[in-house]
Protein backbone atom coordinates (compact mmCIF):
# COMPACT_ATOMS: atom_id res chain seq x y z
CA UNK A 1 0.00 0.00 0.00
CA UNK A 2 1.04 3.25 -0.92
CA UNK A 3 0.02 6.27 1.88
CA UNK A 4 -1.91 8.05 -0.33
CA UNK A 5 -4.29 4.43 -2.11
CA UNK A 6 -7.06 3.59 -0.41
CA UNK A 7 -6.59 -0.17 1.42
CA UNK A 8 -9.11 -2.20 -0.57
CA UNK A 9 -10.74 -3.50 2.57
CA UNK A 10 -11.36 0.24 3.80
CA UNK A 11 -12.87 1.32 0.30
CA UNK A 12 -15.26 -1.65 -0.43
CA UNK A 13 -16.45 -0.82 2.77
CA UNK A 14 -16.72 2.78 2.34
CA UNK A 15 -18.32 2.14 -1.19
CA UNK A 16 -21.17 -0.52 -0.10
CA UNK A 17 -21.75 1.95 2.82
CA UNK A 18 -21.47 5.44 1.03
CA UNK A 19 -24.91 7.25 0.68
CA UNK A 20 -25.53 10.69 0.95
CA UNK A 21 -25.67 12.78 4.06
CA UNK A 22 -26.97 15.60 5.21
CA UNK A 23 -24.50 17.65 7.20
CA UNK A 24 -24.94 19.10 10.61
CA UNK A 25 -27.31 22.26 11.41
CA UNK A 26 -24.56 24.76 12.90
CA UNK A 27 -24.59 24.08 16.59
CA UNK A 28 -26.38 27.74 17.51
CA UNK A 29 -29.36 26.59 15.37
CA UNK A 30 -29.16 22.97 16.66
CA UNK A 31 -29.45 24.22 19.77
CA UNK A 32 -32.60 26.45 19.17
CA UNK A 33 -34.21 22.86 18.72
CA UNK A 34 -34.47 23.05 22.98
CA UNK A 35 -36.50 26.83 22.61
CA UNK A 36 -39.40 24.78 23.21
CA UNK A 37 -38.01 22.55 26.28
CA UNK A 38 -36.81 26.08 27.93
CA UNK A 39 -40.17 27.49 27.69
CA UNK A 40 -41.63 24.59 28.87
CA UNK A 41 -39.48 24.49 31.93
CA UNK A 42 -39.67 27.58 32.68
CA UNK A 43 -43.66 27.19 32.65
CA UNK A 44 -44.66 23.98 33.45
CA UNK A 45 -42.80 23.87 36.52
CA UNK A 46 -44.30 27.23 38.38
CA UNK A 47 -47.59 25.67 35.94
CA UNK A 48 -47.52 22.23 37.91
CA UNK A 49 -46.36 23.50 41.49
CA UNK A 50 -47.96 26.89 41.73
CA UNK A 51 -46.21 30.00 41.17
CA UNK A 52 -44.17 31.47 44.60
CA UNK A 53 -46.71 33.64 46.73
CA UNK A 54 -44.24 36.39 46.63
CA UNK A 55 -43.81 37.02 43.08
CA UNK A 56 -45.71 39.87 43.13
CA UNK A 57 -43.04 41.50 45.72
CA UNK A 58 -40.41 40.66 43.14
CA UNK A 59 -42.05 42.04 40.36
CA UNK A 60 -42.10 40.95 36.66
CA UNK A 61 -39.16 42.18 36.07
CA UNK A 62 -37.24 40.02 38.38
CA UNK A 63 -39.39 37.13 38.20
CA UNK A 64 -40.15 36.34 34.64
CA UNK A 65 -37.49 39.10 32.94
CA UNK A 66 -34.49 37.32 35.23
CA UNK A 67 -36.01 33.75 34.84
CA UNK A 68 -35.85 34.24 31.21
CA UNK A 69 -32.66 35.34 31.32
CA UNK A 70 -31.25 32.73 33.02
CA UNK A 71 -32.72 29.83 30.77
CA UNK A 72 -31.58 32.26 27.74
CA UNK A 73 -28.32 31.54 29.19
CA UNK A 74 -28.85 27.86 29.40
CA UNK A 75 -29.66 27.30 26.16
CA UNK A 76 -26.34 29.27 25.02
CA UNK A 77 -24.15 26.75 27.13
CA UNK A 78 -26.06 24.00 25.52
CA UNK A 79 -25.37 25.74 22.53
CA UNK A 80 -21.40 25.92 23.17
CA UNK A 81 -21.63 22.37 24.16
CA UNK A 82 -22.80 21.25 20.82
CA UNK A 83 -20.08 22.76 19.58
CA UNK A 84 -17.79 21.49 21.56
CA UNK A 85 -19.14 18.04 20.92
CA UNK A 86 -18.21 18.68 17.08
CA UNK A 87 -14.59 17.26 16.29
CA UNK A 88 -12.33 20.22 15.67
CA UNK A 89 -14.35 22.96 16.90
CA UNK A 90 -13.34 22.36 20.87
CA UNK A 91 -13.67 25.32 22.77
CA UNK A 92 -10.18 26.95 24.05
CA UNK A 93 -9.54 27.10 27.74
CA UNK A 94 -10.28 30.66 28.48
CA UNK A 95 -13.72 30.37 26.50
CA UNK A 96 -14.49 26.87 28.58
CA UNK A 97 -13.49 28.76 32.29
CA UNK A 98 -15.77 31.96 31.07
CA UNK A 99 -18.43 29.49 30.30
CA UNK A 100 -18.31 27.87 33.51
CA UNK A 101 -17.26 31.05 35.50
CA UNK A 102 -20.01 32.91 33.66
CA UNK A 103 -23.18 30.60 34.23
CA UNK A 104 -21.66 29.86 38.15
CA UNK A 105 -21.77 33.89 38.65
CA UNK A 106 -25.44 34.22 36.86
CA UNK A 107 -27.06 31.96 39.41
CA UNK A 108 -24.97 33.23 41.86
CA UNK A 109 -25.98 36.94 41.40
CA UNK A 110 -29.48 36.37 40.69
CA UNK A 111 -29.70 34.46 44.09
CA UNK A 112 -28.11 37.30 45.77
CA UNK A 113 -30.49 40.01 44.00
CA UNK A 114 -33.15 38.34 44.49
CA UNK A 115 -32.42 37.72 48.35
CA UNK A 116 -31.94 41.57 48.55
CA UNK A 117 -34.84 42.71 47.44
CA UNK A 118 -37.27 40.02 48.73
CA UNK A 119 -35.17 38.64 52.05
CA UNK A 120 -37.56 35.04 52.66
CA UNK A 121 -36.22 32.77 55.30
CA UNK A 122 -36.76 28.64 55.51
CA UNK A 123 -38.96 28.18 58.46
CA UNK A 124 -37.01 27.22 61.42
CA UNK A 125 -36.54 23.41 61.73
CA UNK A 126 -37.62 23.03 57.80
CA UNK A 127 -34.24 23.58 56.39
CA UNK A 128 -33.94 19.98 54.96
CA UNK A 129 -37.27 19.20 54.05
CA UNK A 130 -37.19 22.02 51.96
CA UNK A 131 -33.74 21.21 50.59
CA UNK A 132 -35.33 17.68 49.63
CA UNK A 133 -38.18 19.13 47.84
CA UNK A 134 -36.39 22.08 45.73
CA UNK A 135 -33.84 19.43 44.60
CA UNK A 136 -36.48 16.98 43.56
CA UNK A 137 -38.75 18.79 41.97
CA UNK A 138 -35.88 20.67 39.90
CA UNK A 139 -33.75 17.80 39.28
CA UNK A 140 -36.51 16.03 37.02
CA UNK A 141 -36.99 18.47 34.38
CA UNK A 142 -33.29 19.05 34.55
CA UNK A 143 -32.75 15.31 33.32
CA UNK A 144 -35.40 15.84 30.86
CA UNK A 145 -33.07 18.50 29.66
CA UNK A 146 -29.84 16.67 29.96
CA UNK A 147 -31.11 13.52 28.14
CA UNK A 148 -32.30 15.64 25.10
CA UNK A 149 -29.08 17.55 25.06
CA UNK A 150 -26.76 14.42 25.66
CA UNK A 151 -28.59 12.64 22.75
CA UNK A 152 -27.65 15.49 20.64
CA UNK A 153 -24.71 15.77 21.26
CA UNK A 154 -23.74 12.04 20.65
CA UNK A 155 -25.28 12.95 16.75
CA UNK A 156 -21.40 14.34 16.91
CA UNK A 157 -18.39 12.64 18.45
CA UNK A 158 -17.09 14.63 20.99
CA UNK A 159 -13.10 14.75 21.54
CA UNK A 160 -13.75 15.54 25.67
CA UNK A 161 -16.83 14.14 26.43
CA UNK A 162 -16.77 14.71 29.87
CA UNK A 163 -16.35 18.65 28.89
CA UNK A 164 -19.71 18.50 26.64
CA UNK A 165 -21.26 16.74 29.17
CA UNK A 166 -20.60 19.06 31.98
CA UNK A 167 -21.37 22.31 29.66
CA UNK A 168 -24.82 20.81 28.94
CA UNK A 169 -25.39 19.94 32.26
CA UNK A 170 -24.45 23.03 33.30
CA UNK A 171 -26.99 24.58 30.91
CA UNK A 172 -29.88 21.96 31.12
CA UNK A 173 -29.42 22.78 34.86
CA UNK A 174 -29.65 27.03 34.40
CA UNK A 175 -33.13 26.24 32.20
CA UNK A 176 -34.34 24.08 34.79
CA UNK A 177 -33.80 26.31 37.67
CA UNK A 178 -34.98 29.00 35.69
CA UNK A 179 -38.41 27.72 36.42
CA UNK A 180 -37.70 26.32 39.41
CA UNK A 181 -37.07 30.12 41.52
CA UNK A 182 -40.52 31.15 39.81
CA UNK A 183 -41.94 27.89 42.22
CA UNK A 184 -40.04 28.39 45.20
CA UNK A 185 -40.33 31.77 47.05
CA UNK A 186 -37.48 31.08 49.56
CA UNK A 187 -34.78 33.74 48.62
CA UNK A 188 -32.63 32.49 51.21
CA UNK A 189 -29.00 32.12 49.88
CA UNK A 190 -28.33 29.28 51.97
CA UNK A 191 -31.36 27.43 50.62
CA UNK A 192 -31.05 28.85 47.16
CA UNK A 193 -27.51 27.91 46.78
CA UNK A 194 -27.52 24.53 48.22
CA UNK A 195 -31.01 23.18 46.42
CA UNK A 196 -30.74 24.87 43.56
CA UNK A 197 -27.20 24.90 42.84
CA UNK A 198 -26.50 21.85 44.08
CA UNK A 199 -29.33 20.45 41.63
CA UNK A 200 -27.05 22.30 38.73
CA UNK A 201 -23.95 20.81 39.94
CA UNK A 202 -25.53 16.95 40.30
CA UNK A 203 -26.72 17.75 36.49
CA UNK A 204 -23.13 18.96 35.54
CA UNK A 205 -21.88 15.75 37.01
CA UNK A 206 -24.72 13.38 35.23
CA UNK A 207 -24.03 15.32 32.17
CA UNK A 208 -20.18 14.51 32.30
CA UNK A 209 -21.30 10.96 33.29
CA UNK A 210 -23.45 10.37 30.61
CA UNK A 211 -21.35 11.53 28.02
CA UNK A 212 -18.35 9.46 28.94
CA UNK A 213 -20.64 6.63 28.97
CA UNK A 214 -22.28 7.19 25.51
CA UNK A 215 -18.48 7.72 23.67
CA UNK A 216 -17.63 4.48 25.57
CA UNK A 217 -20.44 2.47 24.04
CA UNK A 218 -19.79 3.74 20.52
CA UNK A 219 -19.45 1.09 18.05
CA UNK A 220 -15.87 0.42 18.54
CA UNK A 221 -14.64 0.45 14.69
CA UNK A 222 -11.83 -2.08 14.60
CA UNK A 223 -13.08 -4.74 16.89
CA UNK A 224 -16.36 -3.97 14.53
CA UNK A 225 -20.12 -4.94 16.27
CA UNK A 226 -22.65 -4.73 13.27
CA UNK A 227 -22.22 -2.97 9.96
CA UNK A 228 -18.70 -1.08 11.59
CA UNK A 229 -16.38 -4.40 11.55
CA UNK A 230 -14.02 -4.28 9.57
CA UNK A 231 -10.63 -5.70 10.15
CA UNK A 232 -7.31 -4.49 8.60
CA UNK A 233 -5.02 -6.77 7.41
CA UNK A 234 -1.52 -6.92 9.10
CA UNK B 1 0.58 21.54 5.21
CA UNK B 2 -1.93 21.86 1.92
CA UNK B 3 -1.64 24.68 -0.49
CA UNK B 4 -4.73 27.05 -0.34
CA UNK B 5 -5.88 25.70 -3.32
CA UNK B 6 -5.90 22.13 -1.59
CA UNK B 7 -7.97 23.63 1.45
CA UNK B 8 -10.86 25.01 -0.77
CA UNK B 9 -10.46 21.21 -2.86
CA UNK B 10 -10.76 19.65 0.39
CA UNK B 11 -13.92 21.70 1.46
CA UNK B 12 -15.77 20.39 -2.42
CA UNK B 13 -14.42 16.94 -1.89
CA UNK B 14 -15.90 16.55 1.89
CA UNK B 15 -19.41 18.11 0.17
CA UNK B 16 -19.17 15.73 -2.96
CA UNK B 17 -18.88 13.24 -0.24
CA UNK B 18 -21.45 13.66 2.02
CA UNK B 19 -23.71 14.13 -1.19
CA UNK B 20 -22.06 10.13 -1.97
CA UNK B 21 -19.65 10.19 -4.13
CA UNK B 22 -16.73 7.51 -3.63
CA UNK B 23 -14.29 9.44 -5.62
CA UNK B 24 -14.17 12.36 -3.42
CA UNK B 25 -13.48 10.02 -0.55
CA UNK B 26 -10.52 8.75 -2.70
CA UNK B 27 -9.11 11.63 -3.77
CA UNK B 28 -9.86 12.70 0.42
CA UNK B 29 -7.25 9.93 1.10
CA UNK B 30 -4.81 10.98 -1.24
CA UNK B 31 -4.75 14.44 0.05
CA UNK B 32 -5.17 13.78 3.82
CA UNK B 33 -3.38 10.53 4.52
CA UNK B 34 0.21 11.60 4.38
CA UNK B 35 -0.08 14.41 6.91
CA UNK B 36 -2.58 11.66 9.38
CA UNK B 37 0.44 9.49 8.62
CA UNK B 38 3.10 11.76 9.72
CA UNK B 39 0.23 12.88 12.68
CA UNK B 40 0.08 9.07 14.14
CA UNK B 41 3.61 8.34 13.41
CA UNK B 42 5.06 10.78 15.37
CA UNK B 43 3.34 10.07 18.27
CA UNK B 44 2.69 6.30 17.96
CA UNK B 45 4.96 4.73 14.76
CA UNK B 46 4.46 1.14 15.45
CA UNK B 47 -0.07 1.26 14.66
CA UNK B 48 0.24 4.84 12.19
CA UNK B 49 -0.71 2.99 9.81
CA UNK B 50 -3.51 1.09 11.21
CA UNK B 51 -4.99 4.36 12.97
CA UNK B 52 -5.06 6.45 9.48
CA UNK B 53 -7.02 3.84 8.50
CA UNK B 54 -8.92 4.13 11.24
CA UNK B 55 -9.30 7.51 11.36
CA UNK B 56 -10.82 7.43 7.57
CA UNK B 57 -13.22 4.63 8.98
CA UNK B 58 -14.50 7.27 11.69
CA UNK B 59 -14.68 9.91 9.47
CA UNK B 60 -17.11 8.08 7.09
CA UNK B 61 -19.11 7.22 9.88
CA UNK B 62 -18.97 10.82 11.12
CA UNK B 63 -19.09 12.57 7.80
CA UNK B 64 -22.08 14.03 8.87
CA UNK B 65 -21.11 16.17 11.50
CA UNK B 66 -18.64 18.72 9.30
CA UNK B 67 -20.31 21.17 8.38
CA UNK B 68 -19.52 23.28 5.07
CA UNK B 69 -17.89 25.37 4.05
CA UNK B 70 -15.39 25.46 7.61
CA UNK B 71 -11.89 24.58 6.91
CA UNK B 72 -11.83 20.62 6.66
CA UNK B 73 -8.49 19.77 7.94
CA UNK B 74 -9.10 20.64 11.87
CA UNK B 75 -12.04 18.34 11.74
CA UNK B 76 -10.54 15.65 10.37
CA UNK B 77 -7.41 16.13 12.95
CA UNK B 78 -10.28 16.74 15.46
CA UNK B 79 -11.47 12.86 14.62
CA UNK B 80 -7.63 11.67 14.52
CA UNK B 81 -7.55 12.69 17.95
CA UNK B 82 -10.65 11.17 19.24
CA UNK B 83 -9.33 8.01 17.35
CA UNK B 84 -5.94 8.09 18.73
CA UNK B 85 -7.58 8.36 22.29
CA UNK B 86 -9.53 5.07 22.06
CA UNK B 87 -6.66 3.57 20.71
CA UNK B 88 -4.85 4.47 23.95
CA UNK B 89 -7.63 3.57 26.08
CA UNK B 90 -8.01 0.07 24.44
CA UNK B 91 -4.17 -0.41 25.02
CA UNK B 92 -4.48 0.09 28.22
CA UNK B 93 -7.05 -2.38 28.97
CA UNK B 94 -5.54 -5.09 26.88
CA UNK B 95 -2.24 -3.98 29.31
CA UNK B 96 -4.27 -4.53 32.33
CA UNK B 97 -5.75 -7.78 31.20
CA UNK B 98 -2.37 -8.96 30.27
CA UNK B 99 -1.02 -8.38 33.81
CA UNK B 100 -4.37 -9.67 35.29
CA UNK B 101 -2.72 -13.03 33.50
CA UNK B 102 0.65 -12.69 34.83
CA UNK B 103 -1.02 -12.14 37.97
CA UNK B 104 -3.07 -15.36 38.01
CA UNK B 105 0.72 -16.73 37.74
CA UNK B 106 1.35 -15.27 40.70
CA UNK B 107 -1.90 -15.97 42.51
CA UNK B 108 -1.33 -19.75 42.00
CA UNK B 109 2.07 -19.30 43.60
CA UNK B 110 0.18 -17.74 46.63
CA UNK B 111 -1.90 -20.22 46.46
CA UNK B 112 -0.12 -22.63 46.68
CA UNK B 113 -1.62 -24.95 44.58
CA UNK B 114 1.88 -27.02 43.22
CA UNK B 115 5.60 -26.41 43.81
CA UNK B 116 5.55 -26.33 40.18
CA UNK B 117 2.78 -24.59 39.26
CA UNK B 118 4.48 -21.36 38.00
CA UNK B 119 2.60 -20.61 34.35
CA UNK B 120 5.20 -19.18 31.97
CA UNK B 121 3.85 -17.89 28.50
CA UNK B 122 5.52 -20.97 26.70
CA UNK B 123 2.80 -23.56 28.76
CA UNK B 124 0.25 -21.41 28.50
CA UNK B 125 0.88 -20.54 24.87
CA UNK B 126 1.03 -24.87 24.47
CA UNK B 127 -2.09 -25.80 26.83
CA UNK B 128 -4.19 -22.74 24.38
CA UNK B 129 -3.24 -24.74 21.46
CA UNK B 130 -4.41 -27.64 22.75
CA UNK B 131 -8.27 -26.74 23.42
CA UNK B 132 -10.85 -26.81 20.70
CA UNK B 133 -10.94 -23.94 18.96
CA UNK B 134 -14.70 -22.53 19.54
CA UNK B 135 -13.85 -22.12 22.90
CA UNK B 136 -10.30 -20.99 22.63
CA UNK B 137 -11.46 -18.51 20.10
CA UNK B 138 -13.71 -16.84 22.63
CA UNK B 139 -11.12 -17.06 25.49
CA UNK B 140 -8.22 -15.21 23.01
CA UNK B 141 -10.54 -12.68 22.20
CA UNK B 142 -12.27 -11.61 25.90
CA UNK B 143 -8.79 -12.39 27.59
CA UNK B 144 -6.09 -11.66 25.72
CA UNK B 145 -8.08 -8.89 22.85
CA UNK B 146 -10.25 -7.15 25.50
CA UNK B 147 -13.49 -7.97 23.27
CA UNK B 148 -16.69 -7.75 25.13
CA UNK B 149 -18.57 -10.86 24.99
CA UNK B 150 -21.73 -8.54 22.58
CA UNK B 151 -18.48 -8.34 20.79
CA UNK B 152 -17.44 -12.12 20.75
CA UNK B 153 -21.07 -13.06 20.06
CA UNK B 154 -21.24 -10.77 16.89
CA UNK B 155 -18.22 -11.73 15.21
CA UNK B 156 -18.19 -15.48 15.84
CA UNK B 157 -21.83 -15.51 15.95
CA UNK B 158 -23.25 -16.59 18.82
CA UNK B 159 -25.06 -15.09 21.81
CA UNK B 160 -23.46 -13.28 24.14
CA UNK B 161 -24.16 -15.66 26.91
CA UNK B 162 -22.50 -18.90 24.40
CA UNK B 163 -19.40 -17.01 24.35
CA UNK B 164 -19.60 -16.13 27.98
CA UNK B 165 -19.52 -19.94 28.82
CA UNK B 166 -17.05 -20.93 26.00
CA UNK B 167 -14.94 -18.34 27.81
CA UNK B 168 -15.37 -19.38 31.41
CA UNK B 169 -15.58 -23.35 30.41
CA UNK B 170 -12.14 -22.36 28.54
CA UNK B 171 -10.33 -20.21 31.77
CA UNK B 172 -11.32 -23.50 33.99
CA UNK B 173 -9.71 -25.80 31.61
CA UNK B 174 -6.51 -23.69 31.00
CA UNK B 175 -6.28 -23.80 34.92
CA UNK B 176 -7.00 -27.42 35.10
CA UNK B 177 -4.36 -27.98 32.54
CA UNK B 178 -1.80 -25.91 34.16
CA UNK B 179 -2.60 -27.12 37.50
CA UNK B 180 -3.87 -23.37 39.16
CA UNK B 181 -6.33 -23.84 41.94
CA UNK B 182 -9.45 -21.13 41.25
CA UNK B 183 -8.71 -18.00 42.49
CA UNK B 184 -10.71 -17.04 45.94
CA UNK B 185 -12.97 -13.81 45.21
CA UNK B 186 -11.02 -11.98 47.77
CA UNK B 187 -7.51 -12.70 46.64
Amino acid sequence: MTESNVPETLLRYVANDLRPVRPLAPPSRRALALVPLGVALLVGAPAFWGLRQNLNDLGAALAWGVSGLQSLAGLVVVGFALRESIPGRELPRGRLAALLTGGASLMVGITLWTSVVVPTAVPPGADWRYFWECFGMAVGPGVVAVTVAAWMASRALPARPAVAGSLYGLGAGLMSDAGARLFCWVTSPAHVLLAHGGVIACLMLLGAGVATVVERRRPSLRHGRGNYSISFGR
Amino acid sequence: VLEDDDCEDLVALMTSYQAGQVRAFERLYALLAPSLFRYFESRSAHVASDLVQETFLQIHRSRHTYTPPLPVQPWVFGVARNVERRHWRRSRRQEGRLLDLEGMDRTAVALGARASSRVDLGDLEDVVRRLPASGRDAWLLHHMHGFSFPEIGARLRIEAGAARLRAHRTMSAIRELLGIARRKRND
